[in-house]
């Protein structure tokens, strides 16, 4: 796997991604990215901590359903 | 039985390597792959001598993949369009010639199968006519355009739409329509590339909802290597055996990109790579249980002709697995229709293709369809509004219940798919009661059942546990329109009809007016767009109306009432005919 790949160091807007859309921000070095399409700007962490809040509505993320559960579901 | 296809291809570069560890990880699990060689690696010595090795090693098979028109006598040609089918019929047809008389040159032979993302009714003609061998295609992307399409402002766009989630015959006039008859089938079996949760499928983007855990990363439905959403969605196809003669069916086509650092994943690529070999491994372990049959592409459409009649229906029952909504889907297609049930609307048609009107659909700029492969719909609620929330609802069914000055819209009422069966050629399902109360204090329980095939849809509702005096009306709701995208495409030329004791017949002519049809046992709507007729229709019916909506709100509607006292049961038919282009 080539560690120099472009994709290492770049992140989607979460705020995009919130509404359906993959956007790549620009990445300015310092771990600071901005959107293209939109106004959100932000640091690494802090985009990993949205990308956390957009997965809040999986409810059963973390869950297991068997073929077995999945009939009585 | 799960019948399951591995599909690999190469890539260019590291990818390679990358390529060559997905076989390897395929072959140590006991499992064949179909690998997918791009026409420009047919001049690659490396990637034809590793693919013959795993053809002979490991029984896997060869394959032709039709995307990225690039190459030696094709580069010039395509001019940077990488998608065969949005080609014009001529550039479809010398590029074909030339990637199949290469594939030949190459393996001796013709290939047995064929991947593309699509295949529109141009393409599947040519093919025939060049490779008759080839008898099992990858032939379309299924939904890859109700949420893409939406939200791919910075990324893809493909109208897709209208397909079986399974596989298919597609139509010799229609890619994705599955065909009536030998006569009307274009001689490939087709199958979906990847098959999708059928319940975000169709509320959103399908591409992240896949059997594809990278895409999976992709939606954010992942924590890091922990993932049971993969494996639930394999587990979601197991059951659908259930209803469809013992048999399922899956697959997936992860290419090498999507296990390196990509743009569609903050991951590293050992996340997507430890994913993948999850679900791979579950597999491995269901055919070492039994449970599973690993096949090549064109074995499996061998398989397909024998387990399934040109002409066949497909049922699915789709359960919620990642929000936890408790949300249930139905899906049925045959070739007359393929309809959505949201039993979360209170059973109402989220989705309506009629096939019945096999309306022809080519692609490419010689054709007026140009990029737009969809079977247009009538009722698309996801494109189209469906149920109200803030303003005019859009297109849907519902059933409209009244009782003095009050009406109740069965769409805001939640139900589940109680039971799936198949009786008298049909298959018929149960949603589970509802209970209704008016203003009044009268109150009942409500139960829908469905029987879908033949072309028509029959829903019956049966009213329990009201009071004996009871005065209700109940009125089926059919608001539709001809169309392929969100946006809406020109009525005009729509008659709406109803029989009775003062019969209509007019044209739509957005207006905004109503028709009414008193002692009416049908209403129906003709739409030339899809050469179709579709009907309400019942005998205890007593009376009708219809609408042409105005530019505000777009559609037709169709009412049909019946008057209850007390208990009792309605039935009515909603009919999908031809009629002449
Ligand atoms: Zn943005």
């Amino acid at each position: 796997m080539s560690e120099s790949n472009l994709y290492r160091s770049l992140m989607r807007c979460p705020v995009c991604f919130s509404r359906d859309t993959d956007v790549l921000m620009i990445n300015t070095g310092n771990e600071f990215h901005y959107c293209p399409k939109c106004s959100f700007q932000g640091m690494e962490s802090e985009i990993r901590g949205m990308y956390r809040d957009i997965q809040k509505k999986f409810h059963n993320m973390g869950k297991r359903f068997t073929l077995e559960d999945q009939r009585a579901l | 039985m799960m019948l399951f296809n591995i599909f690999h291809r190469p890539g260019a570069g590291a990818h390679y390597d990358i390529y060559r560890q997905q076989q390897e990880l395929a072959h140590q699990l006991g499992l064949k792959t179909t690998i997918f060689l791009y026409y420009s690696d047919l001049f690659d010595p490396r990637a034809i001598a590793d693919a013959i090795r795993d053809r002979d090693t490991y029984g896997d098979e060869i394959s032709l993949a039709l995307h990225n028109l690039t190459g030696p006598g094709i580069t010039e040609i395509s001019n940077g369009q990488i998608a065969l089918w949005l080609l014009d019929r001529e550039r479809k047809e010398q590029i074909l010639a030339r990637m199949i008389g290469k594939f030949a040159e190459v393996f001796g032979a013709n290939p047995t199968s064929i991947g593309s993302y699509h295949l529109d009714s141009s393409c599947l003609e040519i093919l025939r006519r060049l490779a008759p061998e080839a008898r099992t295609v990858i032939g379309g992307c299924f939904e890859e355009g109700v949420r893409v399409f939406h939200g791919c402002n910075h990324s893809w766009y493909l109208f897709n739409e209208g397909m079986p989630w399974n596989p298919w015959y597609p139509s010799k006039t229609h890619g994705l329509r599955p065909a009536r008859d030998e006569e009307d089938a274009s001689g490939v079996v087709a199958v979906p590339h990847l098959v999708r949760d059928m319940s975000l499928a169709f509320e959103g983007r399908n591409d992240f909802w896949a059997s594809h855990p990278p895409n999976v990363i992709r939606g954010m439905g992942n924590d890091a290597t922990f993932c049971p959403y993969d494996l639930n969605l394999v587990d979601q196809y197991r059951m659908q055996a259930e209803w469809n003669g013992g048999y399922s069916y899956y697959n997936t086509f992860v290419s090498p990109s999507w296990l390196d650092w990509n743009h569609n994943s903050e991951y590293p690529p050992e996340v997507a790579w430890e994913l993948y070999r999850k679900f791979l491994t579950y597999m491995a372990s269901l055919k070492k249980d039994g449970q599973l049959e690993d096949l090549t592409l064109s074995a499996y459409g061998e398989r397909h002709r024998q387990i399934r009649p040109v002409g066949h229906d497909e049922v699915y029952l789709a359960k919620e697995l990642l929000y936890g909504s408790g949300k249930h889907y139905f899906w049925f297609v045959d070739p007359a229709y393929r309809v959505t049930i949201d039993a979360t609307q209170g059973g109402s048609i989220g989705d309506l293709r009629p096939y019945a009107g096999q309306a022809p659909v080519a692609t490419g700029p010689d054709t007026p369809h140009r990029d737009i492969g969809s079977y247009p719909y009538l009722i698309q609620s996801q494109h189209r509004a469906g149920n109200a929330h803030h303003c005019y609802d859009g297109a849907r069914t519902t059933l409209l219940i009244k009782h003095g000055e009050q009406t109740l819209d069965l769409c805001n009422f939640r139900a589940k798919v109680a039971s799936v069966a198949r009786a008298d050629g049909k298959v018929k399902i149960a949603l589970t009661p509802v209970r209704f109360s008016f203003s009044d204090g009268v109150s009942g329980d409500l139960t829908t059942r469905y029987e879908f095939g033949n072309g028509t849809i029959t829903v019956c509702r049966e009213l329990s546990g009201l009071p004996a005096q009871a005065d209700l009306e109940l009125i089926e709701y059919f608001k539709g329109a001809p169309g392929r995208t969100e946006y809406p495409e020109d009525l005009h030329g729509i008659v709406l009809e109803a029989n009775g004791s003062s019969p209509v017949h007019r044209d739509f002519d957005y207006s905004g007016q109503w028709s009414e049809a008193p002692g009416a046992t049908e209403v129906a709507a003709l739409i030339p767009h899809v050469r179709t007729r579709l009907s309400l229709q019942s005998g205890s019916a007593v009376s009708g109306r219809v609408h042409a909506g105005h530019l505000f709100s777009p559609y037709f509607t169709l009412q049909l009432a019946h008057r209850l006292i007390g208990n009792g049961t309605t039935c009515t038919c909603l009919n999908l005919t031809s009629i002449a282009a």
